[in-house]
């Protein structure tokens, strides 16, 4: 036995799937990440070029207790993972004080760890020659910030 | 087909039936039991163990919010500490309803707002991953059906919301082809894209892969060709389908093993493609053998369902 739609049940289902679809293709032909989901499915999807070079981001910090460190770009550990400040890079480099929130992010989430009183935005850079990376990679620091109070970073944890 | 009870079929009513058996194919209901109870419970591991940072979010400051355009026409404010714990707590107990097939449409449309709730803060931060989409869409599906409690019952129903699944599996993969050529045209599959993913997420495998020469240029045109041939998996059958579905589970236990990306949201979407209503036939049948003789009624019941004409052997819809 099959239980069949009726017209109704079938039209309204057709719209909504050709609907999805249509949006869906709009968005990978000229749409962009804001409109997930129908956005371009982007992940990987840029060409790298083969005497290019590789940047790898992170954020370091010096903290209260006067110790140099990596900030953990991890769900676990800022709240905020590595392709998150990656995607915001331009945002941190015009303005280095929005790294500010990532000491507060760190603060709100090890409340008993030492706080974080300056952030460097680094980016690390491998060269490539044919495919290959050549020589070991450059560090660049693009942006720093000095916590004006570090013990409430952007007013925290009062 | 229904077309068949007319006497002369017009090419209009022609192309409606062709329509409607593509796109809403007589599927046993059973296939949408257990694509509910795996996918529901997917969704549960998802939140507790893969997508996790969403719930990191809350503990972001507001700064660095940059929400989804989805986010901001439904005015959802920006995640905070209580917001998330709120958004998980509905998105698990929703879920687990929904996987045992209590409340099949209601706990199933809470559980997919409460998902899209989830999905959207985890990419509102300027960081979107392609692979939930999929699984979207299965959540936005699947409580269209309603009951599923007669497994051997086909229902056209059923059969749309196990296609919308399907095509939306094959959209990752066919339109992130496209998005390839959009952004990199054909030097993506002539550059160095996976020297770049392997050196910034890198293992000993990785090393020992580029230490081959053109090896990565190979795999990458073998990527690009997988992912434009996609489209094709909606129209196999049998061991073909089986081996264009075993096809993408290797790459995805490729990826992962060499850049730790498993796209496991679109992996369990890929078992709307397998005949799963076999699973509770299998059982009944299991069951019934197990009390043969001692439970007369059950081993009617048993012999009564292999009676039928065998909808669920069908592999596909």
């Amino acid at each position: 036995m099959i239980r069949r739609l009726p017209r109704a049940g079938l039209l309204w289902r057709s719209l909504v799937a050709v609907a999805f679809l249509a949006l869906l293709l709009l968005g990978t032909l000229q749409g962009n990440d804001d409109r997930w989901p129908f956005a371009p499915m982007s992940q990987y999807a840029f060409a790298v070029h083969l005497d290019g070079e590789i940047r790898s981001t992170s954020i370091e910090a010096v903290t209260t207790a006067g110790v140099r460190t990596v900030v953990p770009l991890t769900p676990g550990g800022v709240g905020l993972r590595r392709a998150e400040v990656e995607g915001q890079l331009p945002r941190f480099v015009a303005d280095p004080a929005l790294l500010e929130a990532v000491a507060a992010a760190y603060a709100r989430r090890h409340p008993g760890r030492p706080r974080y009183v300056r952030l460097e935005l680094h980016q690390s850079v491998s060269r490539l020659v044919a495919g290959v990376v050549v020589g070991a990679p450059q560090d660049v620091v693009l942006a720093a910030w000095d916590v004006p109070d570090p013990q409430h970073p952007a007013g925290c944890c009062r | 087909m229904s077309a068949a009870t007319t006497p002369r079929p017009t090419p209009a009513t022609r192309i409606a039936g062709a329509w409607r058996s593509w796109w809403a194919p007589p599927v046993a209901l059973g296939r949408i039991a257990v694509l509910r109870f795996v996918l529901y419970l997917f969704v549960v591991l998802d939140a507790l163990e893969i997508t996790t940072w969403p719930l990191g979010h809350g503990d972001v400051p507001a700064e660095l919010y940059r929400p989804l355009l989805l986010r901001r026409l439904l005015h959802l404010p920006a995640p905070t500490e209580a917001s998330v714990r709120v958004v998980l707590v509905v998105l698990v107990v929703s879920a687990v309803v929904a996987a045992v097939g209590r409340l099949p449409r209601a706990a199933g449309w809470v559980c997919a707002l409460a998902y899209l709730a989830w999905t959207s803060n985890a990419f509102s931060y300027s960081k979107i991953d392609h692979d939930h989409v999929a699984l979207l869409v299965a959540l936005l599906v699947l409580p269209t059906v309603g009951a599923a409690r007669e497994p051997f019952l086909r229902s056209e129903a059923a059969g749309w919301a196990v296609r919308c699944v399907q095509v939306a599996a094959v959209c990752t993969y066919f339109f992130a082809a496209m998005a390839k050529m959009r952004f990199g045209g054909w030097d993506w599959a002539n550059g160095a894209i996976f020297t770049w993913a392997f050196s910034r997420r890198g293992s000993a495998l990785t090393d020992a892969l580029l230490a081959v020469p053109h090896l990565v240029v190979v795999m990458q045109w073998g990527v690009l060709a997988a992912e434009f041939l996609s489209p094709v998996m909606l129209w196999l059958r049998g061991r073909a389908l089986a081996a264009a579905v075993g096809f993408w589970l290797v790459f995805h236990l490729g990826t992962y093993l060499t850049i730790k990306i498993h796209f496991l949201p679109t992996v369990v979407c890929l078992l709307a493609f397998a005949p799963l209503e076999r699973l509770p036939q299998a059982w009944r049948t299991r069951r019934a053998g197990r009390g043969g003789g001692v439970s007369a009624p059950g081993a009617r019941e048993v012999s009564s369902a292999s009676e039928r004409p065998r909808p669920a052997n069908r592999p596909t819809p």
